[in-house]
């Protein structure tokens, strides 16, 4: 009887201890997506008056992501005195797709790249800044604001 | 050859008594303790079940707007609450689920976490309720934890598997001896004396809601704190529960690398910070997060939690009456993809049980006549703990607690085992039971009076 009972003892606590743990990987036994990752390359320097090469590489399920249904890039600058509306980026291959722009003035700009592949959209959004920022520029960046001012359009 | 069987018979006889014995006896000391839970638990689920109606009437002046035109996005609503609290930090956004309905924000602002009610259609704030002064807020509280915490939640979990051995026992109890007989079993006996009446009036009931009564608690268990967030835990690893941070488990992370996310300059006294790092990736607004929400057809009654950390997720969740309108969606914070999506028809066929259980719970999967029949089982468990008591109080002699007598159980193999097995699947009825056994091996059978009091 104290044996069964120092064994049910031991199986009680067993249960306390170690029931609780969710498996790491139990996502994979329930519908999974396949969400593309986009990686925005900004150019380091700008040098005025030629047009610069704004890249992004798509991947998806760790492969290139290759022919994606739509790359489109959309460019503007903080201060609203520049916008470019939403363009297609060409394919350079190996999942990059570029744009070339020009970037004149100084100042604080965001692009956002709107893509679609296989289901998954995605809207990633950088923040960049080109030669020095203004007094207002630092100002805006230091309120906690909505950092897009400018209205981006949509895809429907 | 005689003389044995009458012993048999005799034996069988003495058997049969003993067995009731044990069963009234463990019937008896269950009620006795845990009656007044279930008698907590009955009346505050009466109350929380009629949520949906209640909570219509008295927030009536913050749900309710006027149509006008457009909403406002959701943007310029969170915009307005800033105003009005400029240190809180925004945890979530609700957008209401018809035109009627106002928008929520969340925020946490010195610790409180507050809901701040906006019109969406001119940027008003029609006022803010502090979450833990929300009234059923607190019955849930009281209904799922006695207001104690942990130690609450698991006298609650103790307090339902022991309702499941009472009406076990209760049911044993109850089980005509002769057949074809309705009166005293499932009809009271009026006329034949208060004692009978008396017993009838518990156990007639009783029999009657005992069916709802298992129902409820196999339906609130998952829900408990111990047993149930091992139950959902298993259930999500073996692939046939809730998919993961649903009910347990994290959501997924923003994939982003940290260095690539744009830093937050407004943190610091001024911008020396080097340019590179406020150059990155910035957070999705919260409008293109709605748009997502409408482009993946998320039920209307949606709430969008905002991340705070850089990792964290934007996560759309919908947990509607119906069970098979609940919808998550885990959203990378950078990027606007689509990380998880888990629609009822995603869980697992546990998962759904659960689901349909808990709206079933909760009076909400059918709507008001969902409500009565829960009612009518939460009065009937008043009734029968009450008439329970009363039995008891009416039946006891003095000086004594007036409990049957107990036979040894070691002579009671199948109970026993019955026992030991209700203990290993309800490991914490398993744990009250050791207490129980250590309680009486040490102090019931060692004095005298106790013994006496408690006819053991």
């Amino acid at each position: 009887m104290k044996n069964k009972i120092q064994l049910l003892f031991v199986l009680i606590l067993s249960l306390f201890l170690n029931a609780c743990s969710l498996k790491e990987d139990a996502a994979d036994l329930y519908q999974k997506q396949s969400p593309l990752e986009a990686d925005i390359i900004i150019p380091k320097i700008f040098s005025s008056n030629t047009q610069e090469n704004i890249k992004v590489v798509l991947t998806q399920d760790g492969k290139k992501v290759e022919g994606a249904d739509y790359v489109h890039f959309e460019i503007w600058k903080q201060d609203g005195s520049l916008h470019y509306n939403m363009e297609q980026a060409k394919e350079v291959g190996n999942g990059m797709y570029a744009l070339s722009k020009d970037f004149n003035s100084n100042g604080l700009y965001y692009i956002k790249v709107h893509a679609s592949n296989n289901g998954s959209m995605i809207m990633p959004q950088k923040q960049f800044v080109v030669g020095e920022l203004t007094e207002t520029e630092i100002k805006y960046l230091k309120q906690d604001l909505p950092k897009n001012d400018a209205v981006p359009e949509h895809h429907h | 050859m005689e003389t044995v069987q009458s012993t048999t018979i005799e034996d069988r006889k003495q058997s049969a008594i003993s067995v009731y014995r044990t069963v009234w006896r463990w019937h008896f000391y269950a009620g006795i303790i845990f009656a007044p839970f279930l008698l907590i638990l009955a009346i505050t689920g009466s109350v929380y079940l009629f949520k949906p109606q209640i909570e219509q009437v008295i927030y009536q002046d913050y749900w309710v707007v006027s149509p006008n035109g457009e909403k406002l996005p959701a943007s310029r609503q969170i915009e307005e609450v800033k105003k009005l609290y400029p240190d809180a930090v925004v945890t979530s956004y609700r957008p209401g689920e018809n035109s009627n309905r106002s928008s929520e924000v969340g925020i946490t602002n010195n610790n409180d976490s507050l809901t701040v009610f906006i019109n969406p259609y001119t940027g008003d704030a029609l006022g803010a309720l502090n979450n833990k002064d929300r009234i059923m807020d607190k019955i849930e509280e009281f209904h799922g934890e006695l207001m104690a915490g942990t130690l609450g939640d698991r006298i609650v979990e103790l307090a339902a598997c022991w309702a499941v051995v009472l009406i076990v026992t209760g049911l044993f109890l109850w089980y005509p001896k002769k057949k074809s007989k309705l009166l005293g079993v499932l009809v009271p006996r009026f006329n034949k004396g208060k004692k009978i009446l008396r017993r009838d009036l518990h156990a007639v009931p009783a029999f009657w809601i005992a069916g709802g009564m298992l129902f409820l608690i196999m339906t609130g268990l998952p829900w408990s704190g111990f047993w149930g967030s091992n139950f959902q835990s298993f259930a999500t690893n073996t692939g046939a529960g809730y998919p993961p941070s649903i009910w347990t488990g994290n959501a997924p992370t923003s994939g982003v690398k940290t260095k690539d996310i744009a830093d937050v300059p407004w943190a610091a006294e001024n911008l020396d910070v080097p340019i590179s790092k406020i150059q990155g990736f910035i957070p999705v607004p919260i409008d293109d997060v709605v748009a997502i929400a409408n482009r993946e057809g998320m039920h209307p009654s949606y709430t969008i939690s905002i991340p705070n950390e850089k990792e964290g997720v934007y996560t759309l969740s919908a947990f509607p009456p119906k069970a098979q309108d609940e919808a998550t969606i885990h959203i990378d914070q950078y990027s606007g993809a689509v990380l998880a999506d888990y629609r009822y028809d995603n869980y697992g066929l546990v998962g759904k049980i659960v689901a349909w259980g808990i709206t079933l719970h909760k009076g909400t999967q059918f709507g008001l006549f969902n409500q009565l029949i829960s009612l009518l089982i939460c009065l009937g468990i008043v009734l029968v703990a009450v008439s329970g008591f009363y039995l008891w109080l009416k039946r006891k002699p003095k000086n004594q607690i007036g409990a049957p007598v107990a036979p040894g159980i070691k002579k009671m193999k199948v109970f026993l085992f019955i026992v030991i097995c209700l203990g290993i699947l309800f490991p914490l009825v398993g744990l009250s039971l050791i207490v129980v056994w250590l309680l009486d091996f040490l102090v019931i059978q060692r004095i005298g009076a106790v013994k006496r009091f408690m006819n053991a």
